[in-house]
């Protein structure tokens, strides 16, 4: 007897250090390190790669990444990284330098790619990037964005296939449902008072898809500044078509909105999210939500 | 077009153009005579540095109490007047002369106020926020330009006489009198305010503009103080009005179409000016009997 | 005679360096008083303390006008002459002591300003920008200011450096006119020949006083020899005086 129990806490005690090495060989250790440029493409790495992949995005919730200064320790985030996934566009002005910086051999997805582009600026400013880079802003082109995702997944891990690919055909079903349930709110809204003023350039892909005229008062770029000509003309636009609402977007200067919005008895309509998601405890902390608040808050304000 | 669409109709069609105009004209009339002074006083640089060393304190109040038009006004005059005199502080009690213990403060002052903002984990565009704009002028703003320019003509009534000695024999004025420290003080006070009070019309390095431009362009039409104080202030009225209108007619943004109209009055003054302006020289008129 | 000025064992410098070393002695009411020496002598220096521009390193002052009421006129005057503004502005500073920042100018002070400016020979000079004046037309306006302020002390430093000999006659028959009036009056002065022929009083003095008292007593071959015997730098190596402070 006492034989057996000693060959057994032998047999434990040797089993010990392997079976710890085996459960650190599937643990943190071996996700997959993702980078994502902002956070809209961290939330569909996240839903996309589960729990094999470790996502990191560099500009965060609630940043701008159209005027985002990247710091030296973005450079090393990249360098560990084994895949990095952006918007592309013109949307990250920024990224190409990072990357050459951080000499990561990571291989760059880009998610936008298979969308078909729109160009920039409807107010006749002259920026940079001649596309306009909100693609995300269609339900139709995030499926897009999805399916780059998984693809680009696939390559890195092969393994992991089976729950990529399940992964994102239970989201993308989700995203038609999200669609569907868009059509359906906007259908809600007479035909007329389909027209809304933002601050931002960044619904255009938004206004095509479902049927809504988005005019702003600044171009894609948050950095152009308006001159009188551009507002006199939106007032004057406002007052003619009577468009009911006007919408800040959550990083541009929403004084001048104000100033409109008094000017011509439009009604402020609440915040739209388009370039980057919130913090968790933020009313659109994923895509979902974002999409789902930015309908919600357009059908309240245009009914 | 006629002359009225060019000139008056924008105005009085859009209550956005009359703001901004009314917001601008407070502002010249407190901010040209300070200017004046800073101009002769040799200070026109200062006039930038301080506008830098502001940019920490609004920064602080953004902090402290979000988008508050007074947090952040407070939190940038306390922060320019805090440099200024420490400048003027350092420069009375060491050798260092004035511009230079400027120079060194204000930049420090820069360099907090950027820490103070990327600390905050957004790239938030802070600058939108500080820096206002001439187009978006709600009742806060104006109630502040013109409580500022009340203050500023106020002050300059009380500190005129002081001021100007200080600033044409600050020996002599020391020699029979204590004003000049005070007085001294009070002028960096109004520097400071008129400064705050540009944010939030015109944004940080126009607010600077609209403080110089008026008194470098006098400097071009007379040799008389007064003169030159009634010269300043049209001529920023007139850089308001017509900067507004270029922005309305030719799509410039508003605040540098201010500025730039500013800028081209003064090109014309340096060439034709009355006082000095460069081609009145090349135009031969026979000397004077006596 | 009362005193006007009194110093004690004054020592007055620089960085501890003397400038003005262990000076004793007072200056009356109402005397005209040149302070003579060569380059480096302290002049200035004890102008700056008896005006309290610069506090003393030792000994006292005891002054019998007000600080404020002395009417001080430095050797090189920091004015900025391209300020705009005109001569009547300019001499027009001297009325501040009788009316501050706000006091009106009435037509009384008016009265004055043209008076002095009239008295320094500058009528019509009024509106001329200060920018457009002569060395001698500057130092007339400065003597102008001077007339204003009706003060019971004037200190001259170096008044007539560079300036052309009519304004120097016209100025020194002001400095008369003060004398006659009891005021008391100081001058640093470097023409010899002008101290002799203007002051009865002199202070003859190399960083120490050499001799002070009647002019022609003071101003002997021997006294000056002296004066100009003593160094003019500042010792790097000295001691700390030795003399005990009184």
């Amino acid at each position: 007897m006492r034989r057996g129990l000693s060959v057994l806490l032998a047999a434990s005690l040797a089993l010990a250090p392997i079976s710890a090495a085996w459960a650190q060989a599937t643990g943190d250790g071996d996700r997959l390190k993702v980078v994502t440029s902002f956070s809209i493409l961290r939330d569909w790495v996240r839903i996309v790669g589960g729990d094999r992949v470790d996502v990191t995005t560099l500009v965060g919730p609630g940043a701008d990444a159209h005027v985002y200064v990247p710091t030296p320790a973005d450079a090393k985030v990249l360098g560990a990284a084994k895949l990095i996934v952006v918007n592309g566009l013109g949307f990250e002005g920024w990224m190409e330098r990072l990357v050459q910086a951080s000499a990561t051999k990571a291989p760059v997805v880009t998610a936008s790619a298979g969308v078909m582009p729109r160009q920039a600026g409807n107010l006749g400013r002259n920026s940079t990037a001649r596309n306009d880079p909100h693609a995300w802003q269609s339900v139709h082109n995030a499926k897009i964005y999805v399916a780059n995702i998984r693809d680009g997944l696939v390559r890195v891990d092969p393994q992991g296939r089976s729950a990529y690919e399940a992964n994102a055909a239970a989201y993308l079903q989700q995203l038609d449902l999200l669609d569907a349930d868009t059509r359906r709110a906007i259908a809600t809204i007479p035909p007329a008072r389909r027209k809304v003023i933002t601050t931002h350039d960044a619904f255009a892909y938004f206004g095509a898809e479902y049927g809504i005229t988005f005019i702003a008062t600044q171009g894609v770029s948050t950095e152009t500044e308006a001159s009188a000509r551009d507002v006199a003309r939106i007032i004057a636009l406002v007052r003619e078509e009577k468009i009911p609402a006007i919408f800040f977007e959550n990083v541009v200067d929403p004084r001048l909105l104000k100033r409109i919005a008094a000017e011509t008895g439009a009604r402020i309509g609440g915040t739209l999210f388009s370039d980057a998601l919130t913090a968790a405890t933020g009313a659109a902390p994923t895509y979902v939500d974002m999409m789902r608040h930015n309908v919600r808050e357009i059908g309240d304000a245009l009914k | 077009m006629s002359l009225y669409d060019l000139l008056v109709s924008p105005f009085v069609e859009f209550e956005f153009m009359r703001r901004g105009l009314i917001g601008v004209f407070a502002l010249v009339l407190g901010a040209s005579p300070v200017g004046i002074l800073l101009t002769l006083r040799r200070m026109s640089l200062m006039g930038d540095a301080m506008a830098h060393a502001i940019l920490p304190g609004a920064a602080i109040g953004y902090l402290i109490s979000g988008l508050s038009l007074f947090a952040m006004t407070v939190g940038g005059l306390v922060a320019g007047l805090l440099v200024a005199l420490a400048a003027g502080g350092v420069a009375r009690a060491t050798e260092l002369k004035e511009d230079a213990s400027l120079a060194a403060l204000f930049l420090v002052s820069l360099a907090l106020g950027v820490a103070i903002v990327s600390i905050r984990g957004n790239s938030i565009d802070l600058l939108h926020f500080l820096f206002g704009n001439v187009l978006a002028l709600d009742n806060e703003a104006l109630v502040l330009i013109a409580v500022i320019a009340t203050i500023s003509l106020l002050t300059l009534a009380l500190i005129w006489r002081p001021l100007v000695m200080e600033s044409v024999d600050a020996g002599f004025l020391r020699s029979v009198s204590r004003a000049g420290g005070p007085a001294h003080i009070g002028f960096l006070s109004l520097v400071a305010l008129n400064l705050v009070g540009g944010f939030q019309a015109l944004g940080t390095l126009l607010a600077v503009g609209i403080m110089i431009f008026p008194a470098v362009i006098s400097r071009f039409w007379s040799r008389d103080l007064t003169a030159m104080t009634v010269i300043a202030a049209v001529a920023g009225l007139l850089s308001g009005y017509c900067g507004l209108l270029l922005s309305y007619h030719a799509g410039l943004p508003a605040s540098p179409g201010i500025i730039l109209f500013a800028g081209a009055v003064y090109c014309g003054s340096v060439l034709l000016g009355r006082c000095g302006g460069l081609l009145r020289g090349l135009i031969s008129r026979r000397h004077l009997e006596a | 005679m009362a005193a006007q000025l009194k110093f004690r064992d004054l020592t007055l410098g620089y960085d501890r360096h003397p400038a003005v070393h262990h000076l004793t002695g007072m200056v009356e009411e109402g005397a005209m008083l040149a302070v003579v020496g060569p380059n480096g002598a302290g002049k200035s220096t004890l102008f700056k303390g008896i005006i309290g521009l610069l506090p003393p390193l030792s000994g006292t002052i005891d002054r019998g006008v007000g600080i404020r009421e002395m009417a001080y006129l430095p050797q090189v005057a920091e004015i900025d002459r391209s300020f705009p503004i005109n001569v009547y502005d300019l001499v027009a500073m001297g009325l501040w002591r009788r009316i501050g920042p706000f006091g009106a100018i009435r037509e009384r002070e008016r009265e004055k300003i043209r008076e002095a400016i009239g008295t320094v020979g500058l009528t019509g000079f009024e509106r001329r920008p200060i920018g457009g004046l002569s060395g001698g037309q500057m130092q007339r306006v400065l003597f102008a200011r001077l007339l204003l302020q009706d003060s019971r002390l004037v200190v001259l430093d170096e008044p007539f450096n560079a300036i052309d000999d009519r304004t120097v006659t016209d100025l020194i028959a002001l400095v008369h006119r003060w004398y006659g009036e009891r005021r008391t009056v100081l001058a640093a002065l470097h023409d010899i020949e002008l101290v002799r022929r203007h002051f009865p009083q002199t202070l003859l003095m190399a960083r120490e006083p050499v001799a002070w008292g009647e002019t022609g007593r003071v101003l002997t071959p021997e006294n000056l020899a002296k004066a100009r015997r003593m160094c003019e730098a500042f010792d790097e190596a000295a001691a700390e005086c030795a003399v005990a402070a009184e």
